[in-house]
């Protein structure tokens, strides 16, 4: 049995379309975690106290289950509450909740890394708290986590794999379909693999050119 | 929210829970000297030798592609290759294989984080290489290794729910059934989700412990 190159030609556009798909699932719902994060860690880090711990709770939860529990549950929970999504917005409300966690613990980290003396500075000359963090360390942290959000991207993007459990017609769905579909079974899987490495590549490559301009 | 029957769907996910723990923890076993030994050979190994392209292409795949993909490619092609293997090892083979391509680099990391006056005072001593890689670094590496390889051990189990595609029964699958059979889906991933948590968050609270001890002795930060 040989490896069958016509299966590229044949199946390609499918998965290219696929591929497509995976990319918008995965940058909407970075992109979306992004609007959410900054409120959220801003009521994690200077928020009423029960607030602070709501945040911090949803936070570990979210973190401390499998990401294929919270597909199940919002796949599930939407209907449940009167939102019947499509099979794609349901997979983005998903992955925007595993996204906006971690991007939520990206801005934290990135906010307490600017260390204690620029808060205390500010706060001697007499601004308040919330002036101080809104206007001197958020937009700073904003900065430094452009490198680990675009890192972030790639988990999103390896993550969307999961949507085709709720069949979301992404590369992983598509393939395993056309799999059982025309027992092709190598072709089809390199084809998946050669697109998630060319699309997890090129955000890892922008990630460190990110990190490198920055640095500088 | 019933608490009887989340009670009994307790009791019933019991079972695949000890699946759960029982692959990871067995994957972890098996990949951590692993990726120790692997990292240690890349950090050692001049660049371009085939041996470390093979180890970095490991690692570039494993990090370039979604765990679903790898576990499909494990599922389809070792039945492919003749290899009958039976579902438990494939979950083992395919957490194996991912996670081996994280600690690989786990493992680089701790060999090379351990001082250049260690290698200098064992080659005074009379050491050659190898028997200073395996007397003095490795050791002192493994150490280092344990905080993000306690870590690790909560990614996997994480990625173990993943194992519920090619139907294996550990926690998530058990739950989906339930789900299936009686179709209430919250009380279940309540329940499924408190005992992911309980577990992972437990495990992770260790780590950061762990790491923090072996930070105050000069150790590594976490990984993931």
């Amino acid at each position: 049995m040989s490896f069958d190159w016509g299966t590229f030609a044949e199946y390609g556009p499918r998965m290219l379309r696929a591929a497509g798909v995976t990319v918008q699932v995965s940058v909407l719902s970075l992109g979306l975690a992004c609007l959410f994060a900054p409120p959220l860690a801003t009521a994690r880090l200077i928020g009423p106290r029960p607030l602070r711990w709501l945040v911090q709770a949803f936070v570990e939860v979210v973190r401390g289950v499998p990401p294929l529990v919270v597909i199940a549950f919002v796949y599930f929970a939407l209907p449940r509450v009167g939102l019947v999504l499509s099979g794609f917005w349901t997979g983005v409300a998903a992955l925007t909740v595993v996204g906006t966690v971690y991007a939520v613990e990206i801005l934290r980290a990135a906010i307490e890394s600017l260390g204690r003396g620029q808060l205390e500075a500010a706060l001697a000359l007499g601004f308040p708290r919330w002036r101080a963090y809104l206007e001197l360390l958020l937009p700073q942290a904003l900065r430094r986590i452009l490198p680990p959000l675009t890192n972030e991207l790639a988990n999103v993007i390896k993550a969307s794999a999961l949507l085709s459990v709720i069949s979301v017609h992404e590369i992983t769905q598509v393939g395993n379909a056309l799999i059982f579909e025309t027992f092709v079974v190598v072709e089809i899987l390199v084809q998946m693999t050669l697109l998630y490495l060319v699309i997890v590549g090129s955000v890892t490559v922008l990630s460190r050119r990110l990190e490198r301009s920055l640095a500088a | 929210m019933d608490p009887v029957f989340m009670a009994q769907v307790m009791v019933r996910l019991l079972p695949p829970l000890g699946l759960t723990m029982l692959i990871s923890v067995t994957a972890l076993a098996i990949a951590t000297p692993l990726g120790l030994a692997l990292g240690a050979f890349r950090a050692e190994a001049r660049p371009g030798h085939w041996a470390a392209r093979l180890i970095d292409a490991w690692v570039f795949f494993v990090r370039g592609t979604p765990i679903l993909v790898q576990i499909f490619a494990i599922y389809f092609l070792l039945p492919k290759a003749g290899l009958d293997v039976p579902l438990f090892w494939m979950g083992v083979i395919a957490l194996v294989f991912n996670s081996a391509g994280y600690q690989i680099e786990i493992g680089r990391a701790a060999v090379q984080s351990v001082h250049k006056g260690q290698w200098e005072a064992a080659t005074a001593l009379g050491f050659d290489r190898p028997a200073t890689l395996r007397q003095f670094i490795l050791p002192q590496a493994a150490r280092r290794m344990m905080g993000p390889v306690m870590n690790e051990l909560s990614q996997l189990i994480k990625a173990s729910s993943v194992l519920s595609i090619i139907t294996l029964f550990e926690l998530h699958k058990a739950a989906e059934a339930i789900i299936s059979a009686n179709l209430r889906f919250s009380e279940v991933l309540v329940v499924e989700g408190f005992l992911y948590f309980v577990f992972i968050y437990g495990i992770s609270l260790i780590a950061g412990l762990m790491e923090r001890q072996m930070a105050s002795s000069g150790g590594l930060a976490s990984s993931r």
